[in-house]
């Protein structure tokens, strides 16, 4: 992919959310067992040689190569590409958890990574110490979490059982309170990996309303996806990632020419 | 507490930028410190779910050792009950928040994973998790504390606000520790065995519980090296209405400083590989 090919962008407006990304590169260094052992790294550095550094030595693993990414608020862009091609990686990066290794990150906006639903969810505790717990790690402040603990127990829909431990839910009561306290919080800026479907076909019908309610109050989506048909209905916009590389970022009509080349790189 | 609004993320631009972001973490750390009690708060809480007397188990088996050790200190060493036992509790106790944060320290980071890799919190938020935890932890104790100054009516002599700046600087001692730790043990995994041999190691070569003599041969290498002395002696002597040897509290002072530098400017050089680590 060449810089020069993109079309000219508009500086964003100061009060509109904003994702650029600039020649991102992230490398992750992969500590091996062995490596992670203090005694073996001493022995290493005693023994020297260069046999025990080819053994114990860390290795390092590309994830992102050179990607550029500009985002406007009302772009809904969707992340496609195979295992491993760096999708989710990406998102933590715009979570603002990794720190690239050449280029820039820059986002303007309130970020919610909605990457993990069971963030921060203790099972021993109860339902709604998580909500409250859940709330403050997602950038809540005390008072705003206690503002909002009824509209998001009323959403889970679990009634009395707010007052029990979550490890006596059952795994769809957990989804059900997991998914209420993320998406309660609004943002400018929305990453998902994998479009978020939780609970009977009852509450996946309000939690599809909810989520569709969020991302269209928020400036921005990214989306990570192998759902195609997700992707058409969700995003306008479409970018493929291939072992690291990112492809130019294209309208979502284009998205089958796309997927035609045999790679991006 | 913030997710940050504005968020710039950039390659290493040397030393100098590398430490502005540590700086920066810092501050947001200390902003959302809100966030950190919440998580030392749930922790305790969870921590002794389901029992009745909750981190009071941990202040009775305290009193009962501080009862048990008392007597047979006063015994072996020949010193009145008077003396040894607000001698031995106040060792416990605060030798108790001194190890304990420092061994869970550890875990600051490591327990944290999930929430490292996802979100731009700043990692300081987990250090002062652990402090604090601890704090609360000693709150708790200050039963037994408050129990033997009423008890051996040490109110009449301590010197309590040089005892509270003994705390806060033990506090601002074990942070950077808590620190390190939480650093060096995210990198290698064998670290939290080693601090805690250490420890236990140095709660035997401090007078937690026996009373130093004659600052004669190793008496006086025990006294005058281990940093450990100094930092419960910051409180205890106050609380004992003894006056702390008068190098103590330069020595906390110091420790504090250096400690810090070498704490921070190994955070400013790892901070963009610990999330590596976990």
């Amino acid at each position: 992919m060449s810089r020069s090919a993109k079309p000219p962008t508009a500086p964003p407006r100061p009060d509109q959310a904003f994702i650029s990304v600039r020649g991102l590169t992230l490398r992750f260094p992969v500590y091996g067992y062995d490596a992670k052992s203090l005694k073996k790294h001493l022995a290493r550095v005693a023994v020297g040689g260069r046999l025990d550094q080819a053994r114990h030595g860390s290795t390092t693993v590309t994830a992102i190569t050179g990607l550029d990414l500009e985002l406007r608020a009302g772009d809904r862009l969707g992340l496609i590409g195979h295992n491993g091609s760096g999708k989710t990686t990406l998102l933590r990066a715009l979570s603002g958890a990794y720190e690239p290794d050449e280029g820039q990150i820059e986002v303007r906006g309130k970020i919610a990574p909605l990457l993990d639903l069971s963030l921060g969810i203790d099972p021993t505790a109860t339902g709604l110490e998580n909500i409250r717990l859940r709330g403050r790690i997602a950038g809540l402040s005390a008072r705003q979490v206690e503002d909002k603990l009824d509209e998001i127990a009323a959403f889970t829909g679990l009634g009395p059982f707010l007052a029990m431990p979550m490890k006596t839910y059952s795994a769809g009561m957990q989804a059900r309170l997991a998914f209420a306290v993320a998406t309660a919080v609004e943002a400018d800026v929305l990453l998902m990996d994998e479009w978020i479907a939780v609970g009977d076909a009852d509450f996946q019908k309000i939690a599809h309303q909810r989520l569709l309610g969020l991302v269209e109050r928020a400036g921005i989506l990214v989306l990570a996806s192998h759902d195609l048909d997700l992707i058409r209905l969700y995003c306008n916009k479409v970018m493929r990632m291939d072992a690291g590389v990112g492809s130019e970022v294209v309208s979502i009509k284009a998205m089958d020419e796309l997927l035609a080349r045999p790679s991006v790189r | 507490m913030d997710i940050a609004e504005h968020m710039l993320r950039t390659g290493s631009r040397g030393f100098r930028d590398d430490l502005a972001r540590a700086v920066d973490d810092l501050r947001r750390s200390v902003r959302g410190l809100g966030l950190s009690w919440s998580l030392a708060w749930h922790d305790v809480v969870s921590r002794y779910r389901g029992s009745i007397l909750g981190p009071f188990w941990i202040t009775l088996s305290m009193a009962v050792m501080v009862l048990g050790i008392g007597f047979l200190y006063a015994e072996l060493q020949n010193i009145p009950l008077e003396t040894t036992l607000p001698f031995v509790a106040l060792g416990i106790v605060f030798w108790g928040l001194i190890s304990q944060t420092v061994i869970e320290g550890c875990e600051s980071f490591v327990q944290a994973s999930g929430m490292l890799s996802q979100t731009s919190l700043p990692m300081l938020t987990f250090v002062w998790r652990t402090v604090l935890r601890n704090l609360a932890a000693l709150l708790h104790h200050l039963v037994i504390v408050v129990a033997v100054i009423a008890g051996f009516g040490l109110w009449r002599t301590m010197d309590l606000p040089l005892a509270l700046a003994g705390v806060g600087l033990v506090l601002v001692n074990v942070s950077w520790m808590c620190l390190l730790t939480a650093i060096i043990s995210a990198r290698f995994r064998d670290i939290p065995q080693i601090v805690m041999s250490i420890m236990q190691f140095s709660m035997f070569m401090t007078p937690v519980f026996w009373q130093p003599g004659e600052r004669v041969g190793l008496m006086d290498v025990v006294l005058t090296w281990n940093p450990f002395f100094h930092m419960l002696d910051a409180i205890r002597a106050p609380l004992m209405g003894v006056a702390p040897e008068a190098s103590t509290f330069s020595v906390l002072i110091v420790m504090a400083l250096a400690g810090w530098v070498v704490a921070f400017g190994l955070f400013t050089a790892t901070r963009r590989r610990i999330v590596h680590y976990l």
